[in-house]
């Protein structure tokens, strides 16, 4: 612009930069998918790994045809699955029941925390590798001996997670309750249990992942059905892609239950986070 | 109906610092009040002075006792049930059957102003519709005495002062008998029959004063004319020095 000039009207504006491209959430997800995907197709289709660790892509899909039609040591896949999902549910129902009120117990009671607190912190971090020896000699290699390995892996996040909950109450929110008359059982049911519900809904989410990465363990007990069953026969004879469909169909699972439980969480206790 | 009685109460509390000695504090001493039915004493006094801790024995906190509702300055609701539950909480609790304890729910929040919002989640009502949510809980327990905890400190100045006339009104209805924690001297001397002045150090009652300036405002007098009053605001500063009296001694 030279001098003298007159500017009339709207004063110039630079142009605005242009946006950022920015990646959304889902976005970058997929990519990562799509590119570990490519690489795993690369690898195998170029033969920079040995068929034997990686099979090809095609080959799994093969495998999961295979699986689900004639299926692999006497079940197919759904049978397997099935075998999976009953025995890590029915941990899950054992844990909740058992550890639910261990928690509670653990909060309210001194006496109660005294007791409980170091068990629940001495099975906290041990392997499930660890304790099936003994779990099988104690209880033998029935369904329930499975169901207590996956079980004992999960006891301690809920009862944890409950314990936490519990104290979220505020003491005004159990004051309130007692100066209306509640003793402390119904203050327990009117006020702390339900404000541990989100807490406890976590805990469930956290012990279901333990529950799943204990299920290979579990179902070396003499199993004859299970995907961690399939999974080892498959390993000992280095059948890869069936391996490889075990993973990701437990993989599939556990996620299909964790959304399952956001959900759960989105509808149902919408005032968490809010007290 | 009961009268609410503390007489030459003293309070300690025990602590431990580390694996230091046990040193105690007393919070409370040689306290002694009275609350006749009806009535509405209002408590002010400096931080630590023993207020809370006043209301927290009155409330049957540290013993138990009976006819008291207390509401709280953090509101204490709970926000898994709709304004409607809580309010009804206490009459579940005495075993009111559902229908019954739902109607009296809604005619309670009718009575402090809130119709629309009955059915709504507690996380969506804002802090001065939450505490009358809170006051209605309190009346639902027909206490002979109602026991306030600061449960208007959080508020902004107008919704407060909307407040302090709502309970007056709220008083007056129900006929119950009130201990307000407060530390406005202004909201003390507005709605209290009677005024308490509380000293720390230990705790201890300095002034016990009658005014009638509530009842001139539930007679028609506007609040605001109150409280511009030359002999409000004489009261006001006699307050004001009566809780700093022993400050002055030792400063």
């Amino acid at each position: 612009m030279s001098a003298g000039e007159e500017v009339i009207g709207v004063a110039p504006v630079a142009a605005p930069a242009p946006r950022p491209v920015r990646l959304s959430p889902l976005v970058a997800t997929l990519l990562t998918a799509a590119g570990l995907l490519a690489l795993w197709l690369a690898a195998s289709s170029f033969g920079w790994v040995s068929p034997v660790f990686l099979p090809h892509p095609a080959k799994v899909l093969a495998a999961v045809g295979r699986l689900v039609g004639a299926g692999y040591v006497d079940g197919t896949l759904f049978e397997h699955a099935a075998a999976s999902l009953g025995r890590v549910f029915s941990a899950l129902a054992f844990s909740i029941l058992v550890a639910v009120p261990v928690g509670l117990a653990i909060a309210t009671s001194p006496v109660g925390r005294g007791i409980l607190d170091p068990l629940v912190e001495f099975i906290r971090p041990l392997p499930p590798l660890a304790y099936l020896p003994l779990i099988i000699i104690w209880f033998g290699i029935g369904e329930g001996s499975k169901v207590l390995v996956i079980a004992l892996a999960m006891l301690a996040p809920i009862a944890i997670s409950t314990a936490a909950g519990v104290r979220s109450a505020s003491e005004s929110q159990v004051n309130a309750a007692r100066s209306f008359g509640a003793g402390r059982l119904a203050v327990l049911l009117h006020v702390q249990l339900p404000s541990a519900i989100p807490s406890i809904l976590t805990g469930i989410r956290i012990a279901l992942g333990a529950g799943w990465s204990t299920l290979v363990a579990a179902e070396l007990v003499a199993a004859s059905r299970g995907l961690g069953f399939m999974i080892q026969s498959a390993a000992q004879f280095l059948v890869t892609d069936i391996v490889i469909v075990g993973i990701f169909v437990i993989s599939a699972l556990a996620f299909a239950f964790e959304a399952l439980l956001r959900l759960v969480e989105r509808l149902f206790v919408r005032w968490s986070g809010h007290h | 109906m009961t009268e609410l009685r503390l007489t030459n109460v003293s309070l300690s509390y025990a602590h431990r610092q580390g694996f230091g000695a046990l040193t105690t504090t007393r919070v409370l001493q040689r306290v002694s009040l009275a609350l006749a039915p009806g009535e509405f004493v209002a408590v002010i006094g400096r931080s630590g002075s023993g207020k809370t801790s006043l209301l927290n024995l009155a409330a049957g906190f540290v013993a138990p006792s009976e006819g008291r509702a207390v509401v709280f300055q953090d509101d204490a609701l709970y926000p898994w049930l709709s304004a409607r539950d809580n309010v009804a909480f206490p009459l579940r609790l005495a075993g009111v059957g559902r229908d019954e304890r739902r109607a009296r729910a809604a005619e309670l929040l009718r009575q402090v102003g809130l119709v629309a919002e009955t059915d709504r989640a507690i996380w969506e009502l804002s802090g001065g519709q939450r505490q009358r949510v809170g006051i209605a809980r309190a009346l639902a327990a027909k206490p002979d005495f109602l026991l306030l905890d600061e449960p208007l400190g959080a508020l902004d100045a107008m919704t407060r002062e909307r407040m302090q006339e709502l309970l007056l009104a709220v008083w007056q209805t129900s006929g119950t008998g009130v201990l307000l924690i407060t530390h406005s001297v202004e909201e003390a001397l507005f709605l209290g029959t009677r005024v308490v002045v509380l000293a720390p150090d230990p705790g201890r009652i300095v002034a016990d004063r009658h005014f009638d300036f509530s009842r001139r405002y539930l007679a028609g007098e506007p609040a605001r004319a109150l409280k511009a009053a030359p002999e409000f605001i004489a009261a006001r500063e006699a307050l004001i020095a009566a809780i700093h009296a022993d400050e002055a001694m030792t400063a």
